[in-house]
């Protein structure tokens, strides 16, 4: 599976981290390529951050309490567990990076395995059978 | 198989997941059938209701056995013999 995770906001990230593991329930492999704004979520300084949401700000306060009540992990938990249980690479776009101020991988949090370019994602979207972009 | 012969099996392995909403009962399924060898039994405590559906079709997909689900006061025991 290949996954172009273009969001930063929490609320999306949340969705991109529950099929992502379901495909790690599956022990498919996986290649998430972090374009703009996503690459803000990835920066080492924002996590942990609260984060904003890119639907229904207005409820906001109803989806935090209800994510507190179902014990729904914060989005990284999910990416962590599932790079445990399956093959998962995360590759941070390289523009997106700069765009954030972050030109190294030492930039970014530990989930994030290299920096690459465009045609990188391209290629892993041609071969792969099942193609999100979230 | 019928309620009263799923609940007289016996069980290698118990997973409890009613903490958790999707995908958690999934996921910890996953995890605990590593632990178990081919032929056993294992069980899964879920409260969300589409644990019900996810893990006949993980199950199958992953060559485990879905043996059947009886439902309980507020959540489910979904039994599974490894592949």
């Amino acid at each position: 599976m290949t996954m172009a995770l273009f969001t930063g906001s929490v609320d999306k990230l949340c969705c991109a981290g529950v099929i992502l593991s379901g495909a790690a329930a599956d022990d498919m492999d996986v290649d998430i390529f972090v374009l703009l704004m996503g690459a803000h979520a990835f920066k080492k300084e924002n996590v942990g951050d609260k984060g904003t949401m890119a639907e229904l700000a207005h409820k906001e306060e109803e989806y935090r309490a209800s994510l507190e009540r179902l014990n729904v992990k914060p989005w990284m938990e999910f990416f962590k567990e599932a790079k445990e249980m399956t093959n998962v690479k995360i590759h941070i776009c390289g523009l997106a990076g700069k765009i954030w101020g972050g030109e190294k991988l030492e930039d970014f949090n530990e989930l994030a395995d290299d920096i690459c370019g465009i045609g990188e994602y391209i290629t892993s979207a041609q071969e792969a059978d099942v193609h999100l972009f979230i | 198989m019928e309620a009263n012969e799923l609940k007289a099996m016996n069980i290698d392995s118990t997973v409890d997941a009613r903490g958790t909403a999707c995908p958690g009962p999934l996921l910890a399924a996953k995890k605990e059938i590593a632990n178990i060898t081919s032929g056993q039994v294992m069980e899964v405590l879920s409260a969300d209701e589409a644990t019900k559906r996810d893990i006949p079709k993980w199950a199958s997909k992953k060559g485990h056995e879905y043996l059947g689900v009886v439902e309980e006061d507020g959540y489910f025991r979904i039994y599974l013999k490894k592949g």
